[in-house]
């Protein structure tokens, strides 16, 4: 079977790269404006020239000045994995602004050592954290079914990560919830966000979920029981807590690798022994060993893997250059994870050849093509 | 006594001087000549110049730089990053360098400091090893700016190193690079007992009594010194007087 990967992401079916980082149009919600430039730079210049960020800085005093509370009780959730982002939005909230975050992780599908231990360090240098770690075998098996069906073995991971959160706040009486950035914005996707600093819980199925709610997998035998863990509280019950999703990154000037130097100075943050698979980085995305086949299949659907991304961000941040992120993705860009292989399949439960026919069902005629019994992408940035 | 070789280590990127933490980050310092001439002019010993993602990025270009550094310094220079056969080196070279240092090739293709020895001589031949703590007191040789294991244990390949023809080695501690938490002093006791040629210590100097540290462990003849002068914590003169008020040989300035 084969996928209507044009389709379901509503895919343009001619590939251009922006001329100014190096994503492409098969971002899914990526706008691309009539000089080929798109909209995370166009983001990303607004950010460095318009923006008043004293200004913004001042909202930030404003909002947690109407929720500090003062009493020994948490006044704020940080969603945080003690990974560079979530770590510096608790450290800055907590010993900047004054306030009192609970931090809440979502345990990764199989974490790395790294990973626990940076968890561990973060903690230690000072916050409450919650840690939500579902059932294993139900984990697993949707992991399975994520994998089958949406091409994504993460899934099960974002459900917590998206819903946990809500679920602590509306437990413990907590309205602010603090994010990082904005995704959708910063690195493209739907811009209606871009001037406000927060989001709204009914965008969740359609930009975290592919659509699809955690109550969707009852149709494919996984229980109700099972699945409350993954899902959202009621949506009344996250109204009546007067809930609000804030991005820090619309109050401060958003610099992934600003976050890294201020994390290892101050919640004692280690990046990795060696760069991630599929990319060139040491310092991202490093907790969880299933994550290189979330990206993977990204690589697979969109003809974007990780260095792509990564490049693309570093270089609207001024980091490198467009040449040098080209380099770099013609070096790394859609590795295949080996190193973490094998524990994949065995953690989903699916075989090698099961998995060989969900990326070849996920490869869009428009982007891939075999050449001599090899799959390889029509076109890339670099060819 | 031998006398302690105080050493700016100025990481490059493109036109920038950057400085990174465990070889990860890209954080623009400034413009590496303006402080190439501040270290010189300040007392360095000699100078480094590595160009840290060259071979990430699959190139090399230092030399204009060099070129123009040479121009107002007078003190031995070191350039590493991306040099990958006998040409680039003398290209590095007749640019007015004075050592090449080699990591990511020399790994890939030993006979490289052999080839490099016999033409240049082993005095203008370092072999930079970026060493990392995979189990207590064992080191692996890592490159692409820290990015690659090697799987080869940095003792074995320092002796291979020396064997070949390198005349010195600098030896980074990546877990220590860019934190301020002191040098990794058993590493580089551990490679200084296994070679006769000298080292260049790098990696965690925070103070500058870790300097003193350093020489009441070691007979190391070499400091590599990037974070504390980049951010003004502790200059050049300061580190030197100090190494002086503790009775150690320094070249005053």
């Amino acid at each position: 079977m084969k996928h209507d990967v044009v389709g379901k992401y509503n895919l343009p079916t001619d590939v251009i790269y922006c001329k100014k980082c190096t994503i492409s149009n098969q971002r899914p919600r990526i706008i691309f404006d009539a000089e080929g430039i798109c909209s995370a730079c166009r983001y990303s210049e607004y950010k460095r020239e318009k923006i008043d960020w004293n200004q913004r800085e001042q909202e930030l005093i404003d909002l947690c000045n109407k929720h500090r509370k003062n009493n020994g009780e948490f006044d704020c959730i940080v969603p945080c994995s003690g990974g560079k982002d979530g770590s510096f939005v608790a450290h800055q909230l907590k010993y900047k602004y004054g306030m009192n975050p609970l931090t809440v992780t979502w345990a990764p599908l199989k974490a790395t050592e790294i990973g626990r231990k940076n968890l561990d360090s973060f903690i230690g240098s000072g916050f409450t954290n919650i840690l939500g770690t579902p059932d294993g075998k139900t984990t697993r098996r949707l992991t399975n079914l994520s994998t089958k069906f949406l091409g994504d073995p993460f899934q099960p991971f974002i459900y917590g990560q998206t819903n946990f959160p809500l679920q602590i706040a509306v437990k413990h009486n907590i309205s602010l919830i603090f994010y990082g950035e904005n995704g959708e914005v910063e690195y493209g996707g739907d811009m209606k966000n871009a001037h406000r600093p927060t989001r709204d819980i009914q965008d969740h199925d359609k930009h975290y979920f592919s659509g699809l709610a955690p109550e969707f997998w009852q149709e494919h035998g996984v229980s109700l029981n099972d699945l409350k863990p993954f899902m959202s509280p009621k949506y009344e019950d996250i109204k009546n807590n007067k809930t609000e999703i804030h991005f820090f990154g619309y109050y401060k000037f958003w610099d992934p690798q600003e976050n890294f130097y201020y994390c290892q100075e101050h919640t004692g943050f280690i990046p990795n022994t060696e760069r991630s698979e599929g990319t060139y980085s040491k310092y991202a995305s490093l907790d969880d060993s299933i994550d290189g086949f979330h990206y993977y299949l990204g690589f697979i659907k969109f003809g974007i893997g990780r260095a792509t991304s990564d490049a693309a961000h570093e270089i609207r941040d001024g980091k490198i250059t467009r040449e040098e992120g080209i380099a770099l993705i013609k070096k790394f860009d859609g590795e295949f994870p080996r190193k973490y292989f094998k524990d994949f399949l065995a953690y989903a439960d699916v075989t090698e050849k099961e998995l060989e026919d969900v990326v070849d069902s996920w490869r869009s005629d428009h982007l891939w093509e075999k050449v001599n019994g090899e799959w390889r992408l029509k076109q890339t940035i670099w060819y | 006594m031998t006398m302690l070789r105080v050493i700016p280590r100025l990481d490059i990127k493109g036109p920038n001087l950057i400085k990174s933490v465990q070889l990860e980050g890209l954080r623009v310092i400034g413009d590496p000549n303006a402080f190439a001439l501040k270290y010189y002019a300040e007392g360095a010993d000699e100078l480094i110049f590595m160009d840290s993602v060259a071979s990430l990025y699959g190139r090399n270009s230092l030399s204009d730089l060099i070129r123009k550094a040479t121009d107002n310094i007078f003190i031995p220079i070191t350039v590493g990053g991306g040099i990958r056969n006998v040409e680039d080196a003398a290209t590095i070279l007749r640019s007015g360098a004075d050592k090449v240092a080699l990591n990511t090739a020399a790994v890939a293709n030993p006979e490289l400091i052999t080839m490099l020895a016999r033409k240049f001589g082993s005095q203008a031949v370092v072999v930079s090893i970026d060493a990392k703590e995979i189990s207590e007191n064992h080191w692996e040789v890592y490159t692409d700016m820290g990015r690659e294991r090697s799987g080869v244990s940095v003792i074995d390949w320092a002796k291979k190193a020396e064997q070949l023809g390198a005349g010195e080695i600098l030896l980074t501690s990546i877990d220590r690079e860019g934190t301020r938490k002191g040098l990794n002093i058993e590493l580089i006791k551990l490679v200084n007992e296994a070679v006769k040629i000298p080292i260049i210590a790098s990696g965690g100097v925070g103070k500058k009594e870790d300097l003193v540290l350093l020489l009441q462990k070691t007979n190391v003849s070499g400091i590599a010194v990037a974070d504390s002068l980049h951010y003004n914590r502790c200059g050049l003169a300061e580190m030197k007087n100090f190494l002086s008020e503790n009775n150690y040989k320094v070249r005053n300035f």
